[in-house]
């Protein structure tokens, strides 16, 4: 046991990390070819995550497990990685927008264990997963494997649960500035006559997002003239409840893990405000209410051996609303003018129902050839639904749209010269059908130009390679003719803040990317390990939110044509696990690429940088780990990160003087944090401090984000 | 003492029978406004990317330069890297007067707002805010209300809708500050079978009788509809009391719809009064299952269109806007349908009307018609000191054609045209301002 302690400090954080606690069986996952040496009881392996950038495809991996204990959400860690961007419009629950290498957030897609994440409910998100049942992060940028059976245009983000062999029980509790509660349990039951496994979760979030808003105008006293003040938000309540139970048997004659789910999630949230903070809300409020079924079967050797077989199945029920019934205009101090208008949609008043019912079945069957050469064909089917009603409108038409989409992929991989060459093919079909009912504001949501049903079929297809020259440089390239079917938000809207536009055509990207990366190891336990990413993105009929600053709202439309080139890297700096030293920075370019407008006439706009997007930010994190502070097997660790977006413009660079222009200004944001942990890390607490230095912070064009804030936590994991 | 009474009871009966004969009388009229002319003046231009900016949501920016003149000796008027980016913070569409812009702004702080434009040292503009006020009572959305001047135009009318464009609201504004001075609701209400009025309807103040003209539709149901199932109606409105005088329904055969009704004249200009106080209106009438162009009058004195007059006879298309040039003459911009019906179509072009005889003839430069433009709402001509400034879009399709954005000035006196400056192609060219510098 001590001896398993000591070799895992020595390994952890050198961008080899493993899990240090929690864990009762010492999986050291190094791979052939992996040096294996013992030297003042120091191991050298690699993690998962670090086999994973290595891959022949352009790959950020995060551990979450390790930092489960101080995270508040998912979107803090993956925020920090090279190439990563989260616009957040505000506090916790608040929406947000996700960008890989500069493709926006709709671009990528989510899985939850391989599966759609969004089949848990559309309101569960990485912002409100609970950070302790995830083990690892994966990020794919650009290209993305085929077992995925994923449309994804600009990348993934696969979430890993965490797998352990042995029963626990997992129980977190935070709390944190502007009334901010979080709780999280799960926990592992083996029963020990039947064999039969019990995974129950339990999560719940809650904030008044009461954080203070600086520089907003209001009334003065006799109503004649607008003052400047800071005051709180008074609108802007989150809860998220979420609850799992998961089932099932492990390592039987016929399946290697079957497991049926059934879980239910809750999400009440106020609106506080429209696509910019000007426009205050005081009273609109938005529900959800999700129910999921799911099994999964997973076999070895399925029917011949080398073959293998994950399948699973996902039903989901969702019904969310939009209740917008109130002819009030708001200020900042909760005072408020009974106008003409509806909040959210500044038209009648509306109680929207959005029923969408969302089928997935996944089936991925992948058959060892011979050694180092395997192949797989997978078939993905996402049919969603979305009825919508009104129980306050009388004019409104009821509307049931249907997205369907079959993706069939095949794929063959190589793994040559004693595994320095890997190579990767694949090649998906994508069939995507669409029946469109919604006729609502035809001029505006396209529904006018896309009536009944329609069927298209596209094709995408692509390869990654990667050589290790030497431990410290190896090289890797990928490239995809890849496909993003619009999703439904973009499609249908989100019944409140953002217009439906189903005329929306499919994206159409050509990939490339290509990076170096290795690891020095230094001796002494100090250990310098790199990558970088060169890539390209050719992008056809562009998905890009727009913002209708008259309504407030936001519409997704396609620009003919955008291309993207830019590079990111880090460089991670480890000693001895006790130091750890992390930085990365990312650039991109996009520019427009349509030449002509619709109407024929040449595009002012053409090879113009793309307005509202950041282009160029970084981060860094410093840490230090400390061993036996006052108790024996205690660690005390020490965080500080620095992150840094620069300014963008909202509107097209060129035109108009530099003074006169919309700016999201320079970010500058430090946060830290200290985890102390016990017993082997049975017992957690921290203290993390966000916005250190409460500084004013706009990730979108006026949304301010929140200033300072603590969050404690304490966490107990036996 | 009796004589020195029945003086006085005799001189004060002379003096209220000569109070009584004035105030009966029919007002005399008022010689209306002279033709704008502005001592000192710049031309704000308004331009916007990708699509026209006009009456719809923005997306792609709008960009305002101002400059001094418009006359061909004038540089190209470039948007690169000049101009003031106002997408974020004011809508193209204002009231203006003198020097400055009264709006509802884009960014929906709550209020109305007074500015003005001007430019510094380095001859870069830049908006500069004279005062904002939050609305007391009645709430108002960026684009969606109509306006007319009262009281020599101290006292600015704002007239909008509410409740699902069920309520007809008004606002009197100083137009020093802003300050909202008085508001309410007009007592208009929808008639039986009808579901909403129009978004702002159109507002103006007739000088020769002191009264405020709002026309308005009924229509089935809130948003869009078309001409034939909608009612213009006019309402006469006492501006002292904001009362409504008379409300009559304007018969189908008259005119369906006004040329515009959600955006009040903001941006276009549909309603314009000559000399003797006759009052234009520009609005629409199905003909063949096509909504055409039409320009009723009501004749000063009148209260109601003449319907036997129609001063844009055989329309090619809709009648977009109207503004007077003097001495009976008007400069139209409209649209010939067999050409397009889109927004971006090339098929607007610009005609001067002889109000006298309803004739009407293609304004032309060295002969020739000045070219087709794209942009249904627009407002690319201002009429000041005797000359309209008429701006014609560049678009031609494809790169190697594509022209530049030409200003051409018609005399109103002489009908000669002239050539004026060009403006950098690739943007949408929607409006001109003549504005006052001081």
């Amino acid at each position: 046991m001590r001896f398993r302690f000591i070799c895992l400090l020595g390994l952890s954080l050198l961008g080899y990390i493993v899990p240090l606690w929690g864990q009762d069986s010492l999986a050291v996952r190094g791979t052939l070819g992996d040096t294996l040496q013992l030297s003042n009881a120091t191991v050298t392996a690699k993690s998962r995550e670090q086999r994973l950038r290595e891959g022949a495809f352009a790959v950020g991996a995060l551990n979450i497990r390790l930092q489960a204990s101080t995270l508040q959400s998912l979107t803090q860690a993956i925020d920090r990685t090279a190439g990563i961007r989260i616009r957040e419009e505000g506090g916790v629950g608040s929406e947000f927008d996700l960008s890989i290498n500069g493709m926006s957030g709709n671009s990528i897609r989510y899985f939850l264990d391989g599966m759609p994440l969004d089949a848990k409910g559309t309101g569960m998100t990485l912002a409100n997963l609970p950070v302790n049942i995830i083990d690892r992060v994966e990020i794919y940028k650009g290209v993305i494997p085929a077992s995925f059976g994923s449309d994804a245009l600009g990348g993934a983000v696969n979430i890993i649960t965490s797998s352990r062999a042995r029963n626990y029980l997992d129980f977190s509790y935070g709390i944190g500035s502007f009334h901010t509660h979080k709780a999280d349990f799960n926990a592992q039951y083996t029963g020990k006559k039947t064999g039969l496994v019990f995974k129950p979760v339990l999560s719940a979030n809650y904030s008044k997002n009461d954080y203070l808003m600086r520089d907003v105008k209001v009334r003065n006293e006799d109503r004649t003239a607008f003052v400047i003040k800071d005051l709180p938000r008074f609108h802007d309540d989150y809860l998220s409840l979420f609850g799992q139970l998961e089932a099932g048997v492990q390592d039987r004659s016929w399946t290697d893990a079957f497991f049926v789910s059934a879980s239910v999630s809750k999400i009440d949230k106020d609106v506080q405000t429209g696509a910019t903070q000007d426009h205050v809300i005081g009273m609109a409020e938005r529900h959800t209410l999700s129910y999921n079924v799911a099994a999964r079967y997973e076999k070895a050797d399925f029917l011949t051996e080398g073959m293998r077989l994950h399948a699973s199945v996902s039903q989901t029920w969702d019904h969310s609303q939009t209740i917008d019934t109130t002819y009030r205009r708001y200020y900042w101090d909760g005072s408020y003018i009974d106008g003409g208008y509806s909040e959210i949609r500044r038209r009648g008043k509306t109680l929207r129902h959005y029923q969408r019912p969302m089928t997935v079945a996944r089936t991925n069957l992948s058959y060892r050839i011979a050694e180092g050469h395997d192949l797989a064909l997978n078939y993905l089917l996402n049919r969603a639904g979305n009825k919508q009603t009104d129980t306050w409108d009388k004019d409104f038409e009821p509307t049931d749209d249907v997205l369907a989409k079959h993706i069939i992929s095949l794929s063959y991989d190589q793994s040559l010269l004693s595994g320095r060459l890997n190579n990767a093919f694949f090649i998906k079909d994508f069939v995507n059908h669409l029946k469109i009912g919604q006729n609502e504001m035809p001029s505006t949501t396209g529904a006018d130009k896309v009536k009944g049903s329609d069927t298209q079929n596209y094709v995408g297809y692509g390869a990654g390679s990667r050589y290790l020259l030497f431990e410290e440089l190896a090289v890797k390239g990928s490239y995809e003719h890849s496909i993003r079917l619009p999703i439904s938000r973009e499609l249908l809207g989100n019944g409140s803040t953002i217009y439906a536009n189903v005329a929306l055509k499919p994206e159409i990207s050509e990939n490339f990317n290509l990076g170096l990366f290795g690891t020095f190891d230094l001796g002494g336990g100090h250990t310098i390990s790199y990558e970088t990413n060169g890539f390209v993105r050719l992008v056809d009929n562009y998905i890009r939110a727009t913002v209708m600053e008259t309504e407030s709202m936001m519409q997704y439309v396609n620009v003919d044509a955008v291309h993207i080139k830019g590079v990111d890297g880090e460089i991670r700096y480890d000693w001895a696990g006790r130091l750890h030293i992390a930085a990365n920075a990312s650039y991109d370019d996009s520019r427009d690429m349509r030449k002509y407008t619709q109407s024929g006439d040449l595009s002012v706009t053409y090879r113009n940088r793309t307005p509202n997007r950041p282009w160029a930010y970084a981060n860094t994190e410093v840490s230090y780990t400390f061993s036996n502070v006052v108790l024996t097997g205690s660690r005390l660790r020490l965080t500080a990160d620095y992150q840094w977006v620069h300014w963008f413009y909202l509107t097209w660079e060129a035109f108009g003087s530099a003074s006169t222009k919309s700016k999201v200004p320079t970010q500058h944001l430090t946060n830290a944090s200290l985890l102390y942990s016990w017993h082997e890390g049975r017992y957690n607490v921290s203290l993390e401090c966000t916005n250190l230095l409460d500084a004013l912070a706009f990730d979108n064009y006026r949304l301010q984000k929140p200033g300072r804030a603590l969050f404690l936590k304490f966490r107990l994991f036996l | 003492m009796k004589e020195l009474k029945k003086c006085f009871v005799i001189l004060a009966f002379a003096l209220v029978s000569m109070v009584m004969a004035v105030s009966c009388h029919e007002p005399v009229p008022e010689p209306e406004p002279e033709p704008v002319v502005l001592k000192d003046y710049n031309f704000d231009l308004f331009v916007c990317a990708v699509k026209h900016g006009g009456m719809s949501k923005n997306k792609n920016g709008t960009y305002v330069r101002s400059v001094s003149a418009l006359t061909a000796d004038q540089p190209r008027v470039e948007f690169t890297g000049k101009g003031i980016d106002i997408t974020e913070d004011y809508t193209l569409e204002s009231i203006t007067r003198g020097k400055y812009y009264y709006q509802v702004p884009q960014k929906a702080t709550g209020g109305f707002v007074k500015f003005h434009i001007e430019r510094d040292a380095a001859g870069e503009e830049r908006i500069v805010e004279d005062a904002e006020v939050p609305f007391k009572d009645n709430v108002y959305s960026a684009r969606k209300y109509t306006h007319a001047w009262i009281g020599d135009s101290t006292t600015l009318v704002i007239v909008g809708t509410a409740a699902k464009t069920t309520k007809i609201i008004w606002s009197k504004l100083a137009e020093s500050n802003m300050a909202v001075q008085s508001e309410g609701t007009f007592d208009i209400s929808l008639p039986e079978g009808f579901g909403a009025f129009s978004t702002s309807g159109l507002l103006t103040y007739r000088k020769s009788d002191g009264k405020l003209y709002y026309f308005y539709l009924t229509k089935p149901a809130a948003g869009l509809s078309d001409a034939a199932t909608s009612v213009t109606h006019i309402a006469v409105i006492d501006p002292a009391t904001m009362k409504v005088e008379s409300d009559t329904a304007v018969p189908a055969s008259v005119m369906e719809e006004t040329a515009g009704s959600a955006y009040g004249e903001l941006m276009q200009n549909m309603i314009m009064q000559d000399e003797a106080g006759n009052l234009y209106v520009a609005g629409m009438i199905t003909v063949n299952d096509q909504e055409m162009g039409i320009l009723r009058r009501i004749p000063v004195g009148s209260k109601t269109f003449d319907p036997s007059w129609n001063g844009f006879p055989n329309p090619e298309g809709k009648l977009l806007t109207v503004q007077y040039l003097g001495d009976g003459k008007a400069l139209s911009y409209s649209r010939d349908e067999s050409l397009g019906t889109k927004i971006d179509s090339k098929s607007h072009f610009y005609s001067i009307i002889n109000l006298t005889d309803g004739s009407r003839s293609r304004v032309k430069y060295n002969g020739t018609d000045l070219q087709y433009c794209g942009g249904r709402f627009s407002q690319r001509s201002v009429v000041v000191n005797g000359k309209a400034y008429i701006g014609v879009g560049g678009e031609v399709e494809g790169e190697a054609e594509a022209t530049y954005p030409t200003i051409y000035i018609y005399d109103c006196k002489t009908g000669a045209v002239e050539k004026g400056v060009e403006l950098s192609k690739g943007f949408c060219f929607d409006i001109i301002r003549a504005m006052e510098t001081e």
